[in-house]
């Protein structure tokens, strides 16, 4: 017979459990607007002019370059058979990888009710259009033929020809336009209020007040409008978020639906994916250690934001590291001797001094320990919060990443199945002209962002400021709509 | 067909400080009979659409109707493309490869949809560039939350009774 007390003990029902607060608690609506518009108003200061001019002096070298390879042909870089796939790949996958950090920010988080989102939410998707921007034009330069780079699409042609939808190259053309597409909607539509903001303070009549006046469109903030508007944006991050995770798995089937040794595998979509969004993390907080310094925002940006961050890439980190040893175990279990030829040299290979110089380890060593082991770093706390650090750690992970992408893309090129596809890969002057001024671009852009618009989003600052000081909690109609 | 243009209705502001109180204030003006009730706020505060007596959004269904219409484009295009306008044989592969065209389906699908998307929220707020655009007020961007009961023939005394009563800071009539 059962000797169970007839009354269950009650446990004691645990504290449910507070959010820290994002924001200062003084913080008054005025003073967010205030503090977000002041460098819009302000001339550009010494820093931002300086900054911006070594920017665009890169950018110059590189349209340089660009233009000289499209006047003398695809010769001057470091292409050549069998490493046909140099440079300009590594770089596209790159720049779309940093982009993903953006969306992420900005759609899945926002899905996931991140109220601390709204502090970097802004800069990291101007960050991701800028970066796809970038990305962009590598293809574009890569086909050689960089004028009839249109046959990419389908189009309407003399000869009725169609491009082949079953091939990868051509997933990433749609996958890449949809996404630029569509993060520009995204990033435009959230500032759009805001921009409302700007033209109602510029006091005196001009062509900013027009200009401002034209790229807000005359929005009122009238609550029937802010009604569609919050379910729109809800709408655009439930599409954003499978089409972010789609782009870098479409990009890493460029490589995986190919059969060299070290591509071909079916880990790469994750792979990639991770690694995008630690290389945009990364770059997110490089830039907005910057942004936080240079325009005061450090109530905004504040110290916990970043130490989200850094979590993050800690995570995408671990990510990384489990994929660059998950492949080479396969290469060691299947006991397959090309891909144990492809990853034993990529790791091994005892000319690791020769950077650039052909296969060699180096590459592979600067991304174990830039991706893995460095940002192992963030498992401190005091690290995490030291705003000098974080910043020497984010730009260690974007080196890291670069050599990530090189050692994929170019090493698997190098050793191939036949010892008659062995062969080196070295870029030239050419190749880093170019990567030089991708920089160039993307920072130009950034600066100028920052000079123009907001960089953060203030109005969605203010709705979580205001819930933090107690609004009661909210019906969040949007998700419910969604999900109805 | 001409437009014919709505005069423009006169209307009572209230301004508030607090969103809370223009939550409230725009519940007991809708209790108390007043219709065609709007509030202007600088951020989306919640509960003020209930308040106001908003319908769910339509957006979800433009979206969806998009998304299903590009994929459905996406998908016969490439179809038609591949297997009818110049059929060949790539590696041996069907004309129609069902998963090798997903990857394109899909992205055309996200795209309509978020155009679709982006262009519903310009139409449902009536945005389009305007350079010479004057707010009714400039705060109401910034730190003020303002509800606007319209009047007709009856005039303005019980609509600015009933925010005066409610705590707005200022109330005030302009021509909607």
């Amino acid at each position: 017979m059962s000797t169970q007390p007839a009354v269950a003990p009650q446990r004691p029902v645990p504290a449910p459990l507070e959010e820290p607060p994002i924001y200062r608690a003084d913080l008054t609506l005025t003073k967010v607007t205030e503090d977000i518009l002041a460098p819009v108003f302000a001339k550009p200061t010494r820093q931002w002019w300086t900054a911006f001019l070594i920017a665009a002096g890169c950018f110059a070298i590189g349209v340089a370059a660009v233009v000289y390879q499209l006047i003398v042909g695809m010769g001057i870089i470091g292409i050549q058979w069998p490493a046909m796939w140099g440079t300009y790949i590594a770089n596209f996958v790159f720049w779309i990888g940093i982009g993903h950090a953006g969306t992420l920010i900005s759609a899945i988080l926002f899905l996931f009710r991140q109220r601390w989102r709204t502090a970097i939410n802004r800069s990291a998707e101007a960050m991701t259009i800028f970066a796809v921007m970038v990305a962009g034009m590598f293809p574009l330069l890569h086909v050689g033929r960089t004028v009839i780079a249109y046959w990419l699409f389908p189009y309407p042609n003399q000869r009725h020809l169609w491009v082949n939808f079953r091939s990868p190259l051509i997933w990433d053309v749609f996958a890449v336009s949809t996404y630029a597409t569509i993060s520009i909607l995204f990033w435009y539509q959230g500032m759009i209020p805001d921009l409302a903001t700007v033209r109602d303070r510029i006091a005196k009549t001009g062509f900013w007040k027009k200009f401002y006046g034209v790229i807000s469109l005359g929005w009122k903030g009238h609550a029937k409008d802010w009604h569609h508007y919050e379910v729109a944006y809800a709408m655009l991050a439930a599409i954003a978020t499978p089409l972010v995770l789609s782009v870098h798995s479409n990009v890493s089937t460029d490589f995986a639906t190919a059969t060299a040794p070290g591509w071909h595998s079916t880990i790469f979509p994750p792979y990639f994916v991770a690694g995008a969004i630690f290389s945009g993390f990364a770059m997110v907080v490089t830039l907005l250690v910057i942004v936080r310094y240079v325009f005061r925002l450090e109530d905004y940006l504040t110290i916990d934001h970043m130490e989200m961050m850094n979590k993050i890439i800690l995570v995408t980190s671990m990510m990384v590291g489990y994929s660059y040893f998950a492949e080479l175990f396969t290469a060691w279990y299947t006991s397959n001797v090309y891909e144990q030829y492809r990853f034993y040299g990529v790791h091994f290979d005892p000319h690791f001094w020769l950077l650039f110089h052909g296969p060699n380890a180096a590459p592979a060593y600067l991304m174990w320990s830039c991706n893995v082991f460095i940002p192992a770093l963030f498992w401190f706390r005091k690290i995490r919060r030291s705003i000098p650090v974080m910043f020497i750690l984010t730009l260690f992970v974007s080196v890291g990443m670069w050599f990530e992408r090189y050692t994929i893309i170019v090493d698997s090129q190098m050793r191939q199945y036949l010892p008659s596809s062995w062969g080196a890969y070295r870029p030239t002057r050419w190749d880093y002209a170019v990567l030089l001024g991708s920089f160039g671009m993307f920072f130009s852009l950034f600066l100028l962002f920052c000079r123009f618009v907001p960089v953060v989003a203030v109005a969605e600052v203010k709705q979580a400021l205001r819930r933090q000081v107690g609004e009661p909690p909210a019906p969040q109609p949007a998700m419910e709509e969604v999900n109805a | 067909m001409p437009k014919t243009k709505t005069p423009p209705q006169p209307v009572v502001v209230g301004v508030y400080l607090d969103p809370h109180a223009l939550v409230h204030a725009a519940e007991s003006a809708r209790d108390r009979g007043f219709r065609g009730l709007d509030a202007i706020v600088p951020y989306p505060i919640h509960g003020i659409s209930e308040a106001l007596n908003y319908k769910p959004s339509w957006m979800p269904r433009i979206t969806k109707g998009f998304f299903f219409a590009g994929a459905a484009a996406g998908f016969t295009f490439e179809a038609w493309s591949m297997a009818v306008a110049w059929p060949i044989n790539i590696a041996g592969k069907p004309f129609v490869s069902v998963p090798a065209y997903m990857p394109v389906t899909f992205e055309c699908g996200i795209l309509c949809a978020g155009i679709a998307t982006f262009a519903a929220v310009l139409m449902a707020a009536r945005l389009r560039p305007r350079p010479n655009f004057v707010p009714i007020d400039p705060r109401f961007t910034n730190d003020r939350f303002a509800l606007l009961i319209p009047y007709g023939e009856e005039g303005p005394a019980a609509a600015q009774a009933c925010l005066a009563g409610t705590g707005a800071l200022e109330v005030y009539e302009i021509a909607s």
